[in-house]
This record gives structure tokens, sequence and C-alpha cells, in this order.
């Protein structure tokens, strides 16, 4: 409950900042206090120490695994923050609003991993939306942010319309709201688990829905035009934050009741994680904007996240956990640096590895760890998500194939590394580079090398 | 103190690190200081640790798990006994010598190659105490290829010569063929026994059937064969002089070629109940001490008449092993790297004299210029050939008295490789200091003895080589004579209450002693005279001499018969297989997803309405499959 709470107030306080002082910059420390001060309060209710109790008549129920990934996500946004702060105070007028945007998105996230009831998960998502549109519009003459909005706007209604069907039909069938009283309603003589065909619609629906939420195939396409035409400082926090948010929900939602879905279940899950991998990988390819390939590939590492769907157990949620970690640090890394950079064409990057060395390796690490090389968090992150699936007996062609697609993702990601080192050409820095900027960034490569050396860092957190 | 022996090879690390990284920045007094003293500090530790384990026995020390895995684990721990203690001395004691003489040795190297040079010896040092401190073979093999991957750096640290860095080459593909056999055995041993750790594997070695034993301790043999140049992997060695001279005794005293006689010695159970194995090694042994003698007695390098020596004297150690005779082996192991060290480090004062002249025929005389080398060099020589009270007649003594309780055979073919080592270490020896010098007026003005830094470890050295070997003086002269014996006891005694005895009676070893002592100092007379008044005629050899000289163009019939065969086939991989099937297949891959992406991008149309009427489409057909079409449903649950 500390998470909810704090993020809206500090969400508030932001709103009125805006009123207090005019300095953008003093602006940006108020909200990294108040981030500061929304991790400590999660923590203390982690730790068991203190929390705000509110009887949500188990609308809401906080357990350690959602405790702990707000803890991530909360300390991964202010990561963000610090790194590139000061592209979010120059993307447009009303900065003390982007911040007040970014905590209701928090808001939204914790309520995503403490949602104990269909109508607590649809006030998160909407809750998590909504600024998300408003801060894609955010740069107000850039046609193309107009246009990104918008076209976000339709799709997520549409999708939100879809997720409203589920949820009735669901209701429909079971009388409640609740996730837990939709369990197994009878065997079959077959031995299978009969449901209601209302209530099986009615999860295809949602699942439908949730998968337009993370980007994965074949209901991806908003993915690469909002990412795109959104300011690249937004697009850094929905590819990592909310994204990592939405594969919460989804696990949570769907943890328990795939028996209820039969066998086709798994069958569909794994054409659609197929169909993600090859979509993501095989179009970042061809991409010529470093933006837009950043975008194809968030949808490629989204085919990796589903995995975790596909075997929901413990090492699945651990190894969701490590993922959201490793993928959000490097992306969050990646686009620190390129909106740095004047346009976001592969181009730009030429050189950066003669005129700023320090850049251009915290950006290797972060981009070798997007491809999932050992030594850096992304490769046991991918290790967990396939090892899980294994372990849950899932399809060796299913394992082939999504190593198959990782090596290709080696091609586009590292084609920024050529670019960076093997190409000549003076990068067009736009702002100016501090030294602290830097000494951040290498701090986050040596954080995701870390999590390459001793995963268990995060791993027990979850435990401990 | 055992417990501290992490810090044996913990110091020539941090010398490695600190030379390594700070090569650029520290001065050469620095480096020296740094280098020597962590090789210094080892050996004082090894010190206490060898009177630790005097007093109180063996231990292994556990500091960590290395790999765990459900079947089996493998911690990294150290085997602290009689035998890694002895080879902990010799290893830091010759190594810090070596380290010192480098420091006036390698002076003119400038800052940054100075610095490299230390600390890759200082990675040696620590290669080599891993090698032999591992409590099991996998502690082992990394220290196994460290001196591997360091012998490679340090013979072709001069790398702007070609040669040398061909040579440099050699040496690690050699010794790669070697690694593959240990390797092998490691993963049988683990496969039949589920563990590597000596202990564990003594203790099981029941468990083993003869064919299992015997294919293993073949394999470690053949790794032993690689590092410790024996027939046929030996080609590396003599060539592996392209190095610096103080490398040279490093190797052949110190480190590296020793470690093949360590595992041996290590693995002695397996050995002892292995007998074809044995025989084998013991054959390999003979024949490679007297192969290498005989092409010792034509070479005119100085150098390289020491690393043909040492590979005959390798000879010996394995005769040893392969008659049961594992504390001759070790003992000889001991005494060789004194003499031997001894030696290279005079033939590197030499060569420093001589403005790196190697060629003995260019040499002569140098007696009165530098009478410390002189001196020094005659008693290793005097050591290296046998004579009585010098260390090398006993372990030499030992190991021909145990093969001749073997069979008398071996006995007579390794006392006719004795009087080679008389006759050719004498050679070298009255060509390089007796006679008249034949080199330039030039070279003849500039000779000098050696620094102290130089000379001090000769004398060290020489005193060794007088006086090492009386810790190992023969029962049958003084009672309890044999301390080293004594001491390494408890790591033979498994086998030495399976081997069978032969005791020789005390009369017969005084008739053999002193038989082979007059014979050594008549062909040592022999040398002597033939060479006094050596003048180079340019003269060529002819005949079985030209053979000689050319090393039984060993290294030609290899190029022949293996390397020439494998660059066809490897140009025809290259210019056939792949050029046209390989990369084919991989571009082919490549443009199949360049082309896959350029069509899967028209799907991103931009338009809205696209997009829901995919996702619907989509939707509906997962519904469809849920509820409706059998067929569909039967068809997919086949697939996956």
């Amino acid at each position: 409950m500390n998470a909810i709470i704090f993020s809206a107030l500090a969400g508030v306080v932001m709103m009125y900042s805006g009123i207090i002082t005019s300095k953008k910059t003093v602006i940006k420390y108020i909200a990294a206090i108040a981030l500061v001060v929304l991790i400590a309060a999660n923590l203390l209710q982690v730790y068991g120490i203190w929390q705000i109790s509110v009887d949500t008549r188990d609308m809401l129920s906080f357990e350690k695994f959602g405790l702990v990934f707000n803890t991530l996500a909360f300390t991964a946004t202010l990561i963000y923050v610090l790194l590139s702060g000061k592209e979010i105070e120059n993307a447009g007028v009303n900065v003390a609003e982007y911040f007040a945007l970014i905590f209701f998105v928090l808001c939204g996230v914790s309520i995503l991993s403490s949602f104990n009831g269909l109508l607590m998960m649809f006030l998160g998502i909407e809750i998590l939306t909504i600024p998300l549109y408003i801060l894609t519009a955010s740069d107000k003459r850039n046609l193309r942010s107009n246009e990104a909005s918008l076209k976000y706007f339709l799709m997520g209604s549409f999708s939100t319309g879809i997720m409203l069907m589920g949820i009735a039909l669901v209701y429909g069938a079971t009388g409640s709201f609740a996730l837990h009283t939709n369990a197994p309603v009878a065997l079959s003589a077959t031995g299978g688990i009969k449901a209601s065909f209302l209530e099986v619609a009615g999860m295809i629906l949602m699942f439908v829905s949730m998968a337009f939420k993370v980007s994965a195939a074949p209901f991806h396409f908003w993915t690469p035009d909002v990412y795109d035409g959104a300011p690249g400082v937004f697009t850094s926090f929905m590819a990592t934050v909310v994204k990592a948010a939405g594969f919460i929900a989804f696990i949570r939602l769907f943890e328990g009741h795939t028996a209820i879905l039969g066998p086709t279940w798994k069958i569909l899950l794994a054409f659609v994680i197929v169909a993600t991998l090859l979509i993501g990988n095989v179009t970042a390819v061809f991409q010529q904007s470093v933006k837009r390939m950043l975008s194809y590939s968030s949808i490629a590492q989204a085919g990796f996240m589903l995995f975790a769907l596909y075997s929901s157990n413990d090492m699945a949620k651990e190894g969701l956990l490590l993922y959201s970690v490793a993928y959000s640090l490097a992306t969050i890394g990646i686009f620190a640096v390129l909106i740095k950079l004047k346009d976001y064409a592969f181009d730009d990057f030429n050189g950066l590895g003669k005129t700023h060395p320090a850049l251009a390796f915290a950006t290797t690490v972060c981009l070798l760890s997007l491809a999932g090389i050992p030594l850096t968090g992304g490769f046991f992150a991918k290790y967990y998500m396939l090892a899980s699936m294994v372990k849950e007996g899932g399809p060796l062609w299913l394992l082939i194939v999504a190593v198959l697609f990782a090596a290709v993702s080696v091609y586009y990601y590292f084609r920024v590394i050529q670019a960076m080192y093997f190409k000549e050409g003076t990068p067009s820095v736009q702002t100016e580079i501090t030294s602290g900027f830097k000494a951040g960034m290498v701090l986050l490569a040596i954080l995701i090398i870390l999590l390459g050396i001793a995963p268990s860092l995060v791993l027990n957190l979850f435990y401990f | 103190m055992s417990k501290l022996v992490y810090l044996v090879p913990l110091f020539p690390l941090l010398g490695f690190l600190i030379n390594g990284l700070g090569r650029k920045s520290l001065s050469k007094t620095m480096v020296g200081i740094v280098g020597s003293g962590a090789i210094l500090a080892s050996f004082i530790v090894s010190l206490c640790i060898f009177f630790d384990v005097k007093e109180h026995g063996a231990t292994v020390v556990n500091l960590f798990s290395f790999i765990r895995t459900e079947s089996f684990s493998i911690p990294f721990a150290f085997q602290v006994d009689q035998l890694s203690s002895v080879f902990l001395l010799i290893i830091t004691g010759i190594g810090f010598l070596i380290h010192l003489y480098s420091s006036a040795y390698m002076h003119e190297e400038p800052n940054e190659h100075f610095g490299r040079f230390f600390a890759y010896l200082n990675l040696f040092v620590f290669s080599m105490l891993l090698l032999v401190l591992g409590a099991n073979y996998v502690i082992m093999f990394i220290g196994w290829e460290g001196v591997g991957l360091c012998s490679y750096l340090l013979i072709g640290f001069w790398f702007k010569n070609d040669n040398y860095n061909y040579a440099a080459k050699k040496a690690f593909v050699m010794n790669r063929i070697g690694d593959l056999g240990f390797l092998l055995a490691v993963f049988w041993l683990l496969f039949k026994l589920g563990t590597v750790t000596y202990g564990d594997v003594f203790a099981n070695v029941a468990q083993l059937s003869t064919f299992d034993i015997t294919a293993i301790t073949m394999l470690l043999f053949v790794g032993a064969m690689g590092k410790s140049a024996q027939l046929p992997l030996y080609t590396w060695l003599p060539d592996a002089m392209a190095g610096p001279t103080p490398v040279s005794a490093l190797i052949h005293a110190a480190t590296m070629v020793t470690a093949g006689i360590y595992m041996i010695a290590r693995s002695n159970i397996l050995y002892t109940l292995a007998p074809a194995t044995q025989t084998v090694i013991a054959v390999v042994g003979l024949a490679t001490a007297i192969f290498a003698a005989t092409i010792a007695l034509k070479q005119n390098d100085i150098k390289k008449v020491l690393a043909y020596s040492t590979v005959s004297q390798l000879g010996y150690m394995f005769l040893g092993l392969g008659v049961g005779a594992y504390t001759g082996a070790v003992f000889h192991v001991m005494t060789h790297a004194f003499f031997k060290a001894l030696l290279f480090l005079g033939a590197g004062s030499v060569i420093h004299a001589m403005h790196h002249e190697q060629d003995i025929r260019k040499m002569g005389g140098l007696k009165k210029y530098m009478p410390v080398t002189h001196i020094t060099f005659l008693l290793a020589c005097l050591a290296i050939a046998g004579i009585p009270p010098f260390s090398g007649f006993f372990s030499k003594d030992e190991i021909l008295m145990a093969a001749y309780g073997k069979n008398p055979l071996y006995y007579y073919i390794g006392l006719g490789g004795a009087l080679m080592t008389a006759f050719y270490m004498f050679r070298l020896y009255t060509m390089t200091f007796l006679g008249n010098f034949r080199g330039t007026h030039e070279q003849q003005h500039h000779l000098h003895e050696s620094p102290s830094a130089m000379t001090i470890p000769l004398i060290v050295l020489a005193i060794l080589s007088v006086a090492g070997g009386w810790i190992g003086i023969p029962d049958v002269m003084i009672e309890h004579g044999h301390q080293l014996e004594h001491f390494l006891a408890p790591v033979f005694a498994e086998s030495a209450k399976l081997a069978e005895h032969h005791h020789l009676e005390a009369s017969t070893e005084y008739m053999f002693m002193g038989v082979s002592t007059v014979a050594i100092i008549i062909v040592i007379i022999l040398a002597v005279n033939a060479y006094r008044k050596y003048q180079d005629n340019g003269a060529e050899n002819t005949g079985l001499g030209k053979v000689l000289e050319n090393k039984w163009y060993i290294d030609e019939l290899y190029d022949a018969v293996i390397v020439n065969p494998l660059n066809a086939l490897a140009g025809f991989l290259k210019n056939v297989v792949e050029k046209s099937g390989i990369d084919g297949v991989v571009n082919g891959v490549g443009r199949l997803v360049g082309y896959g992406s350029r069509q899967l991008r028209l799907l991103q149309s931009g338009q809205v309405g696209n997009y829901i009427l995919v996702m619907v489409l989509a939707m509906v057909v997962f519904v469809l499959i849920w509820f409706n079409d059998q067929t569909i449903m039967d068809f997919l649950s086949k697939i996956f």
C-alpha cells in the first residue's frame, strides 16, 4: 500500500512544484528526492517495518514478489531520471507535469504488482496507460509525436474495450471479480478441466488485451509507430519500466489459471512467442534508425519474457524479475546515450568509441546485455527464461528457435558497436555530456556486468 | 602454517599484476624488486611450509568450491604434502635466483619490455605453483595450461623476430598435443570415478579395470611427453632457446619440463598398477635419453647443447619413473634443477660477455676472462657428468641402479647415455673455456666478468650443485643417508607396498659405481684432449656426424609427414569447402534474414485500420482454434 499511496502523493506534489518554482533543474531534483522517498517507503513495507494498512476488501494483496518488483521498478526509474533528467527538462514546457505523469504511471505499476481482482487490474492498467498517451504527445509542435499519441490512444482504447469485454464475460461466468475464485470448476470425464464457454472466452479476450499491452505479435503493431514517434526520453521509460509492469500483470493474471484454458493454451502461446520473436528480430535487422530498431528489439525482448508466462513456475518468476532489471537497465542506458545525439540514425554513433570512450564502453555493455552475451545480466536473464521453459517440459524446438532468434539479434545490436568503434566520423552530440553522466553510465555498465557475474544479487532479493 | 599455503602462489600473481599493469610507469629497479621480491616471499613461505610438513605431515587446504554440479564437485584446494613441498622449494628457490639474475641480464631492454618480461616470469612461476599445489587434476590442469601459455609468451618474447615467433608457436602446439592427452585422461577419470581429487582417485583405484588404468595412465603420459619434452614431442624444447637465456633456465630447471615428472610421481599409484604403461615410459625415457645425447654430441650452439642435454636428462627421469624409482626421479629433478639452472645461467653469462654470440666454435679461452663463470660452469659439468661426490652422481646412480633391478639392459644403455653426457658436456666446456680465443678482436676486447647480480646466483647454484646430492646418499654408503627418500616415503608408500623389490648386493652396487665413475673420467679426459686445441677449420661434418648435427632430420621428417599434409588439407578446406560450401550457406542465411526483414517491414503500414484488422483476425483465429475446429486442433497437437 505504501507504494501506491506515496507514488500518487508524489504525483500531486510534482504538479504543485511547477507552481512553486519555474527552475527546471529544481523540479528534477524534487522528483529524484520523491523517488528516493518512494523507494524507502516501499522498502519499509518489503521488510515489514512499517506500512499503511487500508482495508481493500481483498482487492489488493501485497506479496513479496510484487513488492520486490516495485523496488526494482522504482530504482530503474530513479536511474532513468538521473541519467536522462536533462532530456526530460528539455522535452517540452511543462516539466513538472511530465514528472507528475511519471509518478502516476508508477502508481499504476504498484497497483499492477498487487491487484487481487480483475477490477483492480483494470484500474491499474488504465492509470498506467493514460499518462503515457499524454507523455507520447508531449512534443506538442511535432506532428509525429501527435500522430503517435493519437494512434496509441485509438488502439489502446480498442484494447481496453476488449479487456472490459473479457472481464465482463468472466464475471458473468463466475459472478466474481476476484482472481482466485474462478479456479477450476469441475473435472471432465476425460480428466481434463472443463470450464464454461463464457469464462474461457473471457480469458481469451483478456489474453489478447494483455498481449497488446506487452506488444506481443500479432498485437504489436502500435509499438514501432508509438515508440518511434514519442520523444526519445519517454520511449525509454515506456519500453522499460512500463513494459516490465505489463509482464508482471500478465503473469499475475494467468498464473494458476492456465488449467482452465486447456492444452490449447500452450500451443497458442508458443505460436505467439514464435511470432513475436520472428517479427521483432527479423524486422529490426533492416531498420535504419536506432530508435526504431530499439522499438523492434523491445518486441523481440517481449518474446523472450513471454517464456515466463509459458512456464509460470517459480524459476520463471525469478527469471522475469531478473529479465526486467537486466533489460530495463540496458535499454535505459542506450536511450540515455541515444537521445544525446542529433537524430537517431546508426551513423550518428560513428566514431563514438574515439571521442567518448567511456560512453562507448557503457553503451557496448548495454548492447551486449540486450544480445544476451555471457558476463552481462542479459545472459542470465535469457538463460533463466529458457531454463524455466525446459523445466516445465516445453518443446525442444521452441528453445532452438529462441536461441536462433537471439543470434539474429546480435546482428542489429552489433551494428551500433560496429559504428562506434570501426567507423570513422564525429558523433553529433547535441547536449553537453557532463562527467557526472559519464560516471553514471559507467556505473550502470558495472551494474550490468555485476548482474552477469552474480545474478543471485537480484534473485536473492526474492528469497531473503 | 600450511593454512597459509595460498600465499605461495599469491605473491607471484600480485607481482605479475603489478609489473604487468605498471610496466610503463615503474622504473627498472622497482620492477626488479617487485618481481624478485614476490618470488623470494614465496620461497620464505615455502620454507616454513616445508618444515611444517616435516613436523606435522600432509594436509589438504580447501580454499573454495571451484565447480559444483549435482553429480560431482571440484574444490579449489591445495595439496600440501612432502612431494609438493619439495617442488615448492625447487620452484621458488631456483626461480628466485633466476629472477635476480634476470634483473641484470635483461637490463638492456627498454623499460616497458623489462616490466613485461618480469610480469611473464612471475606468471610462469605462479602457474607452476598452481600446477604443483592443486589437490586435483583440474587445478593441476589450470597450472598445466598456464605454464604452456607462459612458455609461449616468453619464448616469443622478442616478438619482432619471426623465427622466434615460430619457435613459440611450435612450443605451444606441441604442448597442446600433449594437453589433449591429459584432458582426455581427466575426463576418463571423471567418467569412471566421478571425482578428480587426488585423495579420492587414489583411494578408489580398485574400481578401475586394468584397461581403464592403462588407458588413463597412457593418456596422462602423453601429456607428460609434451610438457617434459619426450620422444616424439620433444622438438619444441631445443627451439625454445629463442627466448632470453634466463627463460631457458626457468623452463629447464624450475618450471615447465618438470611438470610431467611431478604429475607422474603424484599419480604413482595409478602407474604402479599399470605395468604396461611403466614399461612404455621406461623405454620412451631411455630412448629419449640416448637419442638426445647423440644429437648433443654435434651441436655448436652453446644453448642447443644444453637443451638437448635437458631432453636427455629428462629421459633419465622418465626411466626412473618407469622402473618405479619415484624417489630417484624426484631426486634427479632436484639435482638437475640445480646444475641445469647453473649451466644455463653460466651460458647466459658467457653470451652476455660475448655480445650475444652463441656459437662455441667462436669462443675458447674464456677461463681467464671470466673466473667465476668458469669455475661454477666446471662444477656443473662435473655434476651432470656424474662424478662423485657431486650431486648428479647420486641421483643418476639411484635411477640406474633401480633400472638394473628391473632389467640389466636398461642399465647398460643408460650407462652409454651417461658416457655420452660426459663427452658432450666436456666438449662444450673445453671449447668454451679452454684453448685460445677464436672470436673477433672486438669481442675479445670487451670480454668481462658479469656483474654480481649474475654471479651470486651462479655461486649459490654451484654450492647446491656440489652439495645438493648429499641428502640422497645411498643407504649402502651411509646408514639412513637417503634423507629425501625417508621424507618422501609417505607419498610413495602405497606404490612401495605393491612394487617388487630388487635389492642389490652392496658389493655389486659399489662395483657398478666404480666402473661407471672410471669410465666417465676416461671419457672426460678424451673429450678435453680432443677439443683442447680445437681450431675452426670450416670443415663440414660428413656421414653420421652430419646427421647428428642436423638432429637426425627429425624436424624435416615431421614437416614432411605431418605438417605439410595438414597444410595441404587446410588449404583444400579453405579454398574449396569453405569458399564454395560454408560461405554460401552462411551468407545465404544472412541474405534470407535480410530479405525477410524487408518483407516483414511492409506489415507495418502505418494505417491504424490495418493494424486493428490484423488484431481482430488473430483474435478470431484464436477463438476458432479454441472452440471449434477439431481438425486444426488435431493437426496442431501433432506438431507441438
